[in-house]
């Protein structure tokens, strides 16, 4: 047997499955969204060229739903990345209890999503939840955090930014630690102070592992879909409403399978144009580095 | 004091949750912060243990299709690491992008294509063949922190195994998985986080009650009333589907953090 297929042979079974489950569906999805297949078909799939393609391009709620998880995403990563940045350099800090600080920002990242969007919707709850009873006990009027249609979304940004700025943190402190302490300690003998010493040696260094967190966490943010469930649920008016939940909706409430494959076929479309531009950006800015 | 303040915005809204579920009806929505002083009960306890289903039942769920869905990434994933780190040519790299592509992409989106897999071949509502798409989503991370992990290893040792006569599948098998066990463990841990925290797929793969997983049911949970939420089982059921994950973030930090770090850097 050839040097090359043995190796193949090995990875086998797990490309099989692979294959099943991450290119088979593009494929379906291609045909389904070529295809009526809805309630109005009896959920038989006819070919109607083009029509979810000319109906997506006329649907104000997918545009706006784009742009709502454009925003979300957007929104959540900046945050993250300087939230994530600042946990960073406070557990890169000597100390005792280093482990169990660590372990301990670590939880919400860990907690199913689902789990603490609910969490959430407690705590934000009008006018009974904690936090309204803390700006009331401070003589403030009960907001309403999520019925407001101009600024919910903003506390959809906030439970995923508490979610997932440990897993940025995490990430960033270990290409904090993989910088030599020889290097700090030579440039604070310079008299560098911490601003100088984040900005010329630590920042320069933790690019590559800020190019692929924040790459992960944007795809991620953009397929969000547990959170808007569970905290919101799309609303109010809409206004949370992101593709994935919007896709969900189509297939799983109005059973237009069609539809919700070309909603899909157009998100992935999307989560790839950014990949390649964030790529392309980094690539850019290497290079002028 | 800085530090105070981070764990403060870790731990407060978990602490919330935990007071929370110690309180039922008027004392709820009352002014409650963690601190105030209410009477402590296990009602809540008792209603979301005596439901339907039983969050006993939910949780013995979530933790019996995670260990499943844990040991078939491994078995999976240790042999496809193997043979792609012995993959010459252009056909590596080649795989390498595609898996870490994988890794990154919104799984969420391909709910419609595995329900449809799943009536197709008749695996809606059953708990433990919900571990076939958990373990295909986790197989790309797996394969890149595994493959990392073999890379790391010294080349004498296969060599060494080689000339003593041991074939490939004795050489993985006694040899390299011994050797691997810690790269295991990180990965086996980060595969048993996302089973246990999955929530599209359970949702659509699964309806009868007595199945659900922990998310799953929490969005039960979410959608069963919208007016008069049950915010006080609300709360003692995110404590109780908390604190298995608590221990294993408290107990396994060490191995977690190294699996998250090593996708990073490797991938």
């Amino acid at each position: 047997m050839s040097a090359d297929l043995l190796p193949l042979l090995w990875m086998a079974p797990a490309l099989l499955l692979l294959a099943l489950v991450f290119l088979w569906p593009w494929a379906h999805y291609c045909w389904l969204s070529v295809h009526a297949s809805s309630l109005l078909t009896g959920l038989a799939p006819i070919p109607n060229g083009g029509a979810n393609w000319q109906r997506l391009l006329q649907d104000n709620r997918f545009w706006q739903d784009a742009l709502q998880t454009l925003r979300f995403a957007g929104v959540s990563v900046v945050l993250e990345l300087g939230l994530g940045l600042l946990m960073a350099l406070l557990l890169h800090r000597p100390s005792r209890a280093q482990g169990l600080l660590r372990a301990l920002v670590l939880i919400p990242w860990a907690l199913p999503g689902t789990v603490m969007a609910l969490g959430w919707r407690w705590i934000l709850n009008d006018p009974a939840g904690p936090l309204n009873g803390l700006i009331q006990a401070l003589g403030g009027n009960a907001y309403p955090f999520l019925s407001n249609p101009s600024t919910t979304w903003a506390f959809t940004v906030l439970a995923d930014v508490w979610k997932t700025t440990p897993f940025v943190g995490i990430i960033l402190l270990a290409g904090l630690q993989s910088i030599p302490r020889d290097l700090e300690e030579a440039l604070r003998l310079e008299g560098a102070g911490d601003w100088t010493v984040l900005r010329r040696l630590q920042w320069p260094l933790l690019a590559p592992y800020v190019s692929l967190a924040l790459l992960f966490r944007l795809a991620q943010a953009f397929g969000v879909f547990d959170l808007i469930q569970l905290l919101t649920g799309g609303g109010p008016a809409g206004t949370t409403e992101s593709l994935a939940s919007y896709a969900y909706l189509q297939a799983m409430r109005f059973l237009d399978f069609g539809y919700s494959a070309t909603l899909m076929l157009a998100t992935f479309l999307m989560v790839l144009l950014l990949s390649l531009l964030w790529l392309g950006g980094m690539r850019w800015a290497g290079a002028r580095r | 004091m800085m530090r105070l303040l981070l764990l403060a915005w870790s731990l407060l809204p978990l602490l919330w949750q935990l007071r929370a579920s110690f309180l039922v009806g008027d004392a709820l929505v009352g002014r409650v912060t963690p601190l105030s002083g209410s009477p402590w009960t296990l009602q809540n306890y008792r209603v979301v243990l005596g439901g339907d289903p039983s969050l006993a039942q939910v949780l013995v769920n979530s933790t019996l299709l995670g260990l499943v869905t844990t040991a078939l990434t491994l078995l999976l994933a240790v042999p496809c690491a193997y043979g792609l780190h012995h993959l010459r040519g252009r056909l590596q790299p080649l795989l390498s992008a595609g898996l870490l592509g994988a890794a990154l992409f919104p799984t969420v989106l391909f709910f419609l294509s595995l329900l449809q897999l799943a009536r197709w071949l008749g695996l809606a509502n059953q708990l433990l063949a919900l571990s076939l798409p958990y373990a295909a989503l986790s197989l790309p991370l797996a394969i890149l922190l595994l493959r990392a992990a073999i890379a790391d290893l010294p080349p004498d040792l296969e060599e060494a195994a080689r000339l003593d006569g041991l074939n490939a599948w004795h050489r993985l098998r006694w040899i390299l998985v011994p050797v691997l066990a810690p790269a295991l463990a990180s990965t086996g841990l980060l595969v048993f986080l996302a089973s246990w925290n999955e929530y599209p797929i359970a949702l659509t793969w699964l309806s009868k009650s007595e199945l659900l997983t922990l998310p799953a049911a929490m969005g039960r949970i979410a959608s069963s009333s919208v007016y008069t939420i049950p915010y006080g089982p609300y709360a003692a059921a995110t404590v109780l589907g908390s604190l298995p994950l608590l221990a294993l973030v408290l107990l396994f930090q060490r191995p977690i953090v190294s699996g998250l770090t090593q996708g990073a850097v490797k991938g």
